[in-house]
């Protein structure tokens, strides 16, 4: 009867209206599975978005809103001159970020996977884990005591003392333009980078280990084994993670706050601080219409780039997107 | 799932419906009787005791005090001002806000706050102030002549304390006057010894080489002098933007040089208080412009704590900077939903500082648990061990935070606008405390509050953003005046500035 | 054979001594918090060893009785957020890997728009207040349980499991329910571990939410309250405390501690391969 049943869904031909509802009815234990979440998006996400309509208003949370039409998008494409390179910085900063990130989750996954002593390996993972837990603005405040330009700085100290600078020359890492794109992604590495490994550790975690012993006796080597069976075993899950952050590379905001100063604004701004300041530094109540129509248009940026690399991820993956 | 349903249909009619809410405040605060309210509702932050800190109590006791009931919405003090925003965008005001003075302005030009100018003028509370020199501050929160809040005490602002120890061992037996002798003194503190223990020492740090918000200039007095970067009043009536003006320069010349020199931290760049204070307590600098009164004693007792002398001084302020800044305090204004406006101030927020019974509690909470005047050994057994005799005031340990003891409750005794009778503090406050908050007082003139005009909403974000770039730029050598300047007229900020002084001026 | 062993050997000797000089890099920062947590005298700089060594930082959290409750609320909110959001990610995830389920993409797209797209603080506000979730502690708890990230993440596990072992679940009868019930879920012990733990340590850290949702302190985390404890000293007019340095690196290290007794009891699942074997296709 269920034999029966499967072959007569795959057999009927596409198209026809009867056979689309002879699907759904197939398909109704899903649908019925389904609800939870659709009613849950709908509550939660998609009820809240009537708000778009405030990026067409001038809006501050008391007088109903006065629709001023495309005034604030005009306001934040041709009014601020700061608007184009906070949003240049965001594209930067957390494409590099993330794409830093996400390399050395993979490459410390593939050695994590290697160790074979279970003790060692859980002690490993339990650290490297540990800074995932610490608030950016703990985080912050312990960097910018091993970065600082003086003698307590423990990364200064042991340049002075290698001899690679002077010690009267110390490099403020966090204060000058030209080394603190780096510093963010060296403080993002240390910081995310174990964390991240979880879900590559779960990924390696669920592989049929009889690849491997297939590939033993194959006679290829660790290395081998490493490069052909463990990381392409990863790649959908790199390429999932990857578009998955792509959406919300335009949120970029606490991180850089909270090593971000006065002095490195020019490379560091990005487009939410930029209008957080806008917003704080004002002296006024904010406007929300204004910060809603940056959102839309965070919105659009991140839509964009999601569409374009679910694309070409629809071409590597035979015509599956990344949902 | 149906009820669920129901209620989300419902959510989205009450959205549609909101758009209508609050804007129409003229209906709401007629009545001229002003009758006692019989309940009301406030909205505070959290410099009203929290729940764990016996609020219930507190409240109780206002309660049977005023004769009115009270209920308190009290969020999250870091996240305040977004919960005050979502409260009153949700349409449902409660009677009476606690506002800072950007919010204060704000609300009073969209037409949220009652106008108590009246109400005040003619109130007993205004001659009580007057009385203890208190009038002035409530005057200096007018706008355009009105008044839409109430502050319950000054807003405190900072003086400059100089390590006792680190004078004695340089060998400095007065305390600079002008910034001369200042310079002298920052001299000595970066290349002599003054911890006597050789190591490397700054004279001065602060959190940012240009503060977060109005006055700005606070942590820093000395290098800014009679600078002020950003909008101000001059004698004559007319508003200025103090950014553009030679004083400024010269005091951006001051700034680095001090850098330069070593005497003032590179790291006020990036410091928060926080590290500031730490750097303080590990005896790396010596000279800390911070807040007055309280916390005299608590630099003093983190010092000692950390086995450094305590003893610091409170510097007047040197010839040139003539008066400390003090900050605009918050203010407690009724909204316009409010039905009996009259009856909340005459009921609510004039005895707050009656200079008696109300505003003793408000100053120091509930007896037998904020404070006593009952024998107790306070931290029997520890180092901190503190023995009172009855009938010694003084304040119990704190609920939430135990090993401190409460000090005050949403007034702080040294800032009051009011005389408070029998006030226990002149007997028994440190003496740091009150030397500190005396010299301040003395000294001091408060923040002028500047108006909210559409022109300054819209540019001054990006004009202060670009103020506070460059300051920091010039003050750390990698942009010269000249530069720092140049930069300012290209990139809009002059055509910013002369813009918002022009709608100041024409208001 | 003998050569290739000993070449094992030389790289796990490199690849451990590697990981040690990662996990040093890693705790050399911490630490300092930890010295500072166990240190009663205030320094900026690093040290070594506390100079003056007490347990007064955590004396005071764990004689403080108000530290009970929120941390009560914490462990069942955690719980119970990270249960339901367990429920939501593994059915969504389930029904998204019905390639030829018709609306699929349609559904797919639904959820996806919701990551990209937001209506703002206010509008969310007012939908979450018009539902009367603002101050419950419900919340908490529902806001935050659809996370379609990890949805996607947990699809992406799904879609390792061998097409086979449905096809026998179908033919044994089984409803949609019962296959990911009997099927599904024991397959993915991997994946509902490591997706289960980001949920879990989202709900355990979260105080945006309560900051912008609950006004009624009695219903704060035990994040909320050490939040409080730490930047209370940050108001210019409330006293400072001897010990606030101590207080506060104590405070942190006290939110770490449930995680690293909780974590080694997930280890067995990322471990071994779980669904190893299961299937001989």
């Amino acid at each position: 009867m269920n034999n029966k049943n499967i072959k007569t869904v795959a057999s009927v031909p596409k198209g026809s209206k009867k056979s689309v509802w002879a699907k759904v009815n197939r398909y109704k234990g899903f649908y019925l599975m389904f609800m939870p979440v659709l009613i849950f998006a709908l509550i939660f996400n998609y009820l809240p978005m009537f708000g778009i309509v405030f990026s067409v208003t001038n809006y501050n949370g008391i007088k109903t809103p006065d629709f001023v039409a495309f005034e604030n998008f005009k306001r934040m494409f041709f009014e601020m001159p700061k608007f184009w390179t906070s949003f240049q910085n965001t594209i930067v900063i957390s494409v590099v970020k993330l794409i830093l990130t996400t390399f050395f989750a993979v490459v410390v996954s593939l050695f994590l996977n290697e160790i074979i002593n279970i003790h060692f390996k859980k002690v490993v993972q339990t650290i490297i884990y540990l800074p995932h837990f610490l608030s950016w603005v703990v985080t912050a405040s312990l960097f910018t005591l091993i970065l600082a330009p003086n003698g307590y700085g423990l990364v200064n100290s042991f340049l002075v003392q290698i001899g690679v600078i002077d010690a009267n020359d110390m490099i403020y890492f966090l204060g000058t333009s030209k080394w603190w794109r780096i510093t963010y992604y060296v403080i993002n590495i240390w910081k995310e980078t174990g964390w991240q490994t979880v879900i590559f550790m779960a990924t390696l975690a669920g592989m049929n280990s009889e690849l491997y012993e297939a590939a033993s006796i194959d006679g290829a080597n660790r290395w081998g084994k490493m490069r052909f069976i463990t990381f392409p075993a990863l790649a959908n899950t790199i390429l999932t993670v990857l578009i998955l952050n792509l959406a919300k590379v335009m949120n970029l905001f606490e991180s850089v706050f909270v090593l971000q100063n006065d002095a490195v604004l020019d490379v560091s701004n990005v487009l939410e601080t930029y209008i957080y300041y806008q917003s704080f530094n004002s002296g006024a109540i904010p406007n929300f219409g204004y910060s809603t129509a940056v959102g839309v248009f965070k919105s659009i940026v991140g839509c964009v780039l999601v569409l374009i690399c679910n694309h070409w991820s629809k071409k590597v993956r035979e015509g599956r997107g990344i949902v | 799932m149906k009820k669920k349903l129901l209620s989300v249909l419902l959510a989205t009619g009450m959205i549609v419906s909101m758009a209508g809410c609050g804007s129409d405040p003229s209906s709401d605060g007629g009545g001229s009787s002003a009758g006692k309210p019989e309940e009301i509702t406030i909205l505070v932050d959290g410099t009203v005791f929290t729940k764990p800190n016996a609020q219930k109590e507190f409240i109780a006791k206002l309660e049977e005090k005023l004769g009115i009931k009270i209920n308190v919405i009290q969020p999250d003090h870091d996240d305040y001002y977004n919960n005050v925003s979502q409260i009153f965008a949700g349409g449902d005001w409660p009677d009476v806000v606690i506002l800072s003075s950007t919010y204060y302005s704000g609300y009073a030009a969209e037409g949220v706050l009652w106008d108590m100018t009246d109400a005040w003028e003619n109130s007993e509370l205004k001659q009580r102030q007057e009385a203890f020199n208190g009038a002035g501050v409530v005057e200096g929160m007018k706008i355009d002549g009105r008044l839409y809040g109430m502050p319950a005490a000054r807003g405190n602002g900072c003086v400059t304390y100089v390590k006792k120890t680190w004078m004695d061992n340089c060998g400095i037996t007065s305390v600079p006057t002008n910034y001369e002798e200042y310079l002298a003194m920052l001299e000595k503190f970066t290349t002599g010894d003054p911890t006597g223990t050789g190591k490397k020492t700054y004279a001065v740090t602060a959190a940012g080489f240009i503060g977060n918000e109005a006055p700005y200039i606070n942590f820093l007095p000395e290098f800014y002098q009679d600078a002020y970067p950003s909008f101000y009043k001059k004698d004559d009536g007319t508003w200025v933007d103090g950014f553009t003006e030679d004083s400024m320069k010269k005091a951006l010349e001051r700034l680095r040089d001090a850098v330069a020199k070593g005497y003032l931290d590179k790291e006020t760049l990036s410091n928060g208080t926080g590290d500031c204070r730490n750097k303080f307590y590990s005896d790396d600098f010596g000279i800390f412009t911070y807040w007055a009164g309280t916390w005299a004693t608590n630099l003093k007792t983190n010092l000692e704590n950390n086995k450094l002398s305590g003893e610091l001084v409170a510097l007047p302020p040197i010839a040139e900077v003539g008066a400390y800044l003090d900050r605009i305090p918050p203010v407690w204004s009724i909204t316009t939903q409010c039905k009996n406006p009259e009856g909340v101030f005459k009921y609510f927020i004039e005895p707050m500082q009656d200079g008696g019974e109300v505003q003793f509690l408000w100053t120091y909470g509930v007896e037998d648990i904020h404070w006593s005047r009952a024998a107790e050994t306070i931290y029997a057994g520890t180092e901190k061990e503190k023995v009172y005799t009855e009938g010694q005031f003084h304040g119990r340990d704190n609920l939430e935070n135990p090993g401190t003891q409460y000090t005050k409750a949403h007034i702080d005794p040294a800032l009051a606008l009011v005389d408070l009778a029998g006030d226990p503090a002149k007997e028994s406050r440190p003496a740091e405390n009150t030397a500190s908050a005396q010299l301040f007082a003395t000294n001091s003139v408060t923040a002028v509050l500047v108006p909210s005009t559409d022109v300054m909403t819209q540019y001054n974000g990006d004009l202060t953003t670009l103020k506070k770039e460059l300051i920091a730029k010039v003050a750390l050598g990698e942009m010269t005046i000249e530069e720092a300047y140049a930069k300012f007229e290209k990139d809009g900020g002059a055509d910013w500035s002369k813009k918002i002084v022009d709608s100041l001026n024409a208001k | 054979m003998n050569n290739s062993r000993k070449k094992i050997t030389v790289f796990s000797v490199i690849n451990g001594l590697v990981f040690i000089i990662i996990s040093l890099i890693i705790l050399v920062p911490l630490w300092k918090i930890l010295v500072d947590s166990f240190d009663l005298r205030t320094a900026y700089g690093m040290k070594m060893w506390p100079e003056e060594f007490g347990l007064d930082g955590y004396k005071h959290i764990f004689s403080n009785v108000t530290l009970y409750r929120p941390l009560l609320i914490s462990v069942l909110t955690t719980i119970s957020g990270t249960i339901l959001a367990l429920i939501l990610t593994t059915m969504g995830a389930y029904v998204l890997i019905q390639w030829d389920m018709p609306g699929r993409t349609l559904f797919a797209n639904l959820l996806l728009f919701t990551m990209i797209f937001n209506g703002g603080m206010i509008p969310t506000y007012l939908v979450l207040n018009g539902l009367h979730l603002t101050d419950t502690l419900w919340v908490v708890i529902l806001y935050p349980a659809l996370n379609v990230y990890n949805l996607v993440l947990m699809r992406n596990f799904f879609e390792g499991i061998p097409s086979s072992l449905f096809e026998a679940a179908t033919l044994d009868g089984c409803s949609p329910m019962q296959t990911f019930i009997r099927v599904v879920l024991p397959m993915s012990k991997a994946a509902l571990a490591s997706i289960g733990l980001m949920f879990a340590v989202s709900y355990w850290n979260d105080y945006t939410h309560y900051r912008l949702y609950i006004r009624n302190s009695d219903l704060y985390n035990f994040q909320m309250k050490l939040r409080g404890m730490i930047m209370g000293s940050e108001l210019p007019t409330v006293s400072g405390n001897a010990t606030e340095n101590t207080l506060k690196n104590a405070a942190v290290i006290v939110v770490i501690v449930p995680f690293m007794i909780l974590y080694p009891c997930l280890q067995k699942y990322f471990v071994k391969g779980v669904n190893v074997g299961a299937v001989k296709e």
